[in-house]
């Protein structure tokens, strides 16, 4: 199994009212910020990253959220390309992937393509490209994309990310959303082909045409794997099934909240209150209608979610989540390295999943925790993990060959008139 | 005679435009000369002012594509306002309405604006309700699309808990119809919010003085959605027209000054 550690830059000195006076993105004044307060939260960040990359994890991972107090990452390709250089310099095998740029928001989206090719060469080839439709309130009111184009804005981006990478010479791209009379990007990627991931929440479309092209499939899980968890990945297989393809773990990455302390005790001691920081604060201050804007979301889809909203888990109650209900929900999974461990073996191999990212740093956490959760589940946690697929027949090809990988081309739409450049 | 409390009998059509890529779904009522109605961002709801000029007039009322029940994904097959304007443009010609009125609330007023800006020979008088289409950075227009279903009532009613306001409001009580409506509103301001999203300003204020046809403009005053400092900038930029303003009413003056409304309009019909 891959590991990698999962980070998110959150401001970590919001005042503790804020939930009741605040949303966590979009209009959430800047004033409750200062400079220092800024500074450190980012710094600390970057260095943690980095501390895993030095730990043994298989990659650093970062992903992408514009206007936003939980995440002040308008870009992940600005902390990978730091990481790529860093992590080659140091001469550390250790994959870099920015899990989420956001093509549904993207207004240019050739420099898109143009970012992940120069992170690719940064790294030697070690990126691992993460794509993602986006967040609703992301691509439309902090990017001004009509939220009924969001996704047709992905479908298209997507092709013309694909192309810009894979061809050779030259063309001109007549897209609905871009035009641009010559696409020649200097530099390609070093990778001849880049394990691509699709980040979902558990749109069937999504998974199906992530099954169907040879996309590694993302669940970030922020509402409750225990909830959540047997749906989503019973359906992902279930669609797997149908599109006919092998139930390889190595297409599916999964992302869990994680705080390992020396005991179970000492984990909810030192992490609860970070936790409800981070999921109240957070999560619980994204108000569902900025989640789903109208339009966003296909009239089908809102019909099915309205009967049965079940795939959003705990989201509801997480204003005022305690750190026992997070835990409960499987939102977090905290404990002792041997209680973090069982669960999270035993839910890997029950639902088939053959990489998983840990969060391992969240909401007001100190550095110093942070480091802490970081260095105890790489020495306790992580090498009882790494070989659960170790013994089956499967192959991982959403991985750069550098890093063990032997990727594969992604295949082009069923329906489309492009003919692959080779 | 109709009265307030009656509907009058409305049969349906569908007219296929744009190359048979979108067959617009329209309500017909009543007799006399033609009259076209333009709905607003929540889609097409049939109401006592559309049941007061179907007693005067043939009033055609087009669902804007995209919001017809069971034909969601006609929104797909347009892209630009200009070509929205473009196929109302044919629908009027299909449906053989010759120098109709047009009238249009809110989103449809913007659209029936467009409309009588590119075509300037098509209608015969203009009546605007509440529209959007121009901005003014000191009155920013509300992001109705954005803003939760739960402060909707108070964006749009002056009076939300009033009985007009709560009779527009209503839903279904069956749960299985009131999800539908839900997810039909829901929809429809995606669809409506395709030609209005971030801003709703495609430049209309640059055609506005291509208007020919007579034009009343209605506004409330206490307008939350679109100030009623806007009035006076439709006005100004549509020669000759006559502006009236209702006190006490927010930005559906049809349901919330329905009385003033109607004589308003039938005034300026003549």
């Amino acid at each position: 199994m891959k590991i990698s550690l999962f980070a998110q830059a959150p401001y970590r000195y919001l005042p503790e009212d804020f939930e009741q006076n605040h949303e966590s993105v979009c209009d959430v004044p800047y004033s409750l910020t200062t400079r220092q307060g800024v500074y450190s939260s980012i710094r600390d960040f970057m260095d943690e990253l980095m501390f895993g990359a030095r730990s043994g994890f298989d990659a650093v991972a970062v992903t992408e959220h514009g206007q936003s107090s939980y995440d002040m990452v308008p870009n992940p390709d600005l902390v990978a390309s730091a990481l790529a250089y860093m992590t080659e310099a140091e001469g550390l095998d250790v994959a870099i992937y920015p899990m989420g740029r956001s093509l549904g928001k993207s207004r240019e989206p050739l420099r898109v393509a143009e970012e992940y090719a120069m992170i690719d060469v940064m790294s030697g080839g070690r990126l691992v490209p993460g794509l993602v439709v986006g967040l609703s309130y992301d691509s439309s009111i902090n990017n001004g994309v009509p939220p009924i184009e969001v996704r047709k804005r992905f479908d298209e981006n997507l092709e013309l990310v694909l192309r810009a990478w894979r061809e050779d010479t030259p063309f001109a791209w007549n897209g609905k959303f871009s035009q641009y009379p010559m696409v020649n990007m200097w530099p390609r990627p070093l990778q001849q082909d880049l394990p691509t991931w699709i980040t979902g929440i558990g749109n069937p479309n999504t998974m199906q045409m992530c099954l169907e092209r040879g996309f590694g499939f993302n669940y970030l899980s922020w509402f409750g794997a225990k909830l959540t968890g047997k749906r989503i990945f019973d359906r992902f297989w279930e669609i797997a099934d149908q599109v006919g393809v092998p139930r390889n773990p190595y297409r599916l990455g999964f992302l869990q909240t994680v705080a390992v302390s020396e005991t179970d005790e000492r984990a909810e001691q030192e992490y609860g209150e970070h936790l409800e920081y981070a999921f109240r604060k957070g999560l619980g201050s994204i108000p569902m209608e900025k989640l789903a804007l109208p339009g966003n979301i296909d009239i089908r889809g809102v019909q099915a979610l309205l009967k049965d909203p079940a795939d959003f888990g705990l989201y509801s109650q997480m204003k005022t989540v305690t750190y026992r209900d997070l835990v409960e929900a499987g939102v977090v999974v905290a404990g002792s390295p041997s209680t973090v461990r069982d669960h999270l073996l035993e839910f890997c191999r029950d639902y088939g999943i053959g990489n998983l990212h840990a969060m391992l740093g969240f909401g007001s956490l100190p550095r110093h925790l942070v480091m802490k959760n970081i260095q105890l589940f790489s020495e306790e946690v992580l090498p009882h993990l790494r070989d659960l697929w170790t013994d089956t027949e499967h192959e991982h090809h959403w991985w750069p060959e550098r890093l063990g990988g032997s990727p594969s081309t992604p295949q082009l739409p069923a329906n489309t008139g492009m003919v692959a450049a080779r | 005679m109709t009265t307030l409390n009656d509907t009058p009998t409305i049969s349906e059509e569908s007219v296929e435009v744009w190359n048979g890529r979108i067959a617009i779904r329209v309500k017909v009522a009543g007799a006399g000369s033609p009259l076209l109605y333009l709905h607003p961002a929540a889609g097409l709801a049939w109401d006592p002012f559309l049941s007061h000029l179907a007693e005067r007039y043939t009033v055609y009322a087009p669902e804007f594509p995209g919001t017809s029940v069971g034909d969601p994904h006609a929104i797909h097959q347009i892209d630009t306002l200009g070509d929205v304007v473009l196929a109302y443009e044919e629908l009027v010609r299909k449906l053989g309405l010759v120098k109709p009125v047009v009238v249009g609330q809110s989103f449809g007023g913007m659209v029936a604006a467009e409309l009588a800006s590119t075509f300037p020979d098509l209608p015969t008088a203009l009546v605007l309700l509440d529209p959007i289409g121009l901005w003014l950075d000191q009155h920013p227009i509300a992001n109705w699309v954005a803003t939760p279903a739960d402060k909707l009532p108070e964006l749009l009613f002056h009076h939300p808990t009033g009985p007009a306001a709560q009779a527009a409001l209503a839903l279904p009580e069956d749960p299985e119809q009131q999800r539908a409506a839900i997810a039909g509103l829901v929809w429809a301001f995606g669809c409506t919010g395709k030609f209005a999203w971030p801003i709703p300003d495609r430049g209309l204020r640059n055609r506005l003085h291509r208007v020919a046809a007579r034009t009343l403009i209605l506004w409330g005053r206490n307008d939350k959605l679109a100030d009623v400092a806007y009035a006076g900038e439709f006005a100004n930029a549509i020669t000759g027209s006559k502006l009236a303003i209702f006190d006490d009413c927010g930005h559906i003056p049809q349901v919330e000054k329905y009385d003033l409304t109607v004589q308003a309009v039938d005034g300026f019909l003549g």
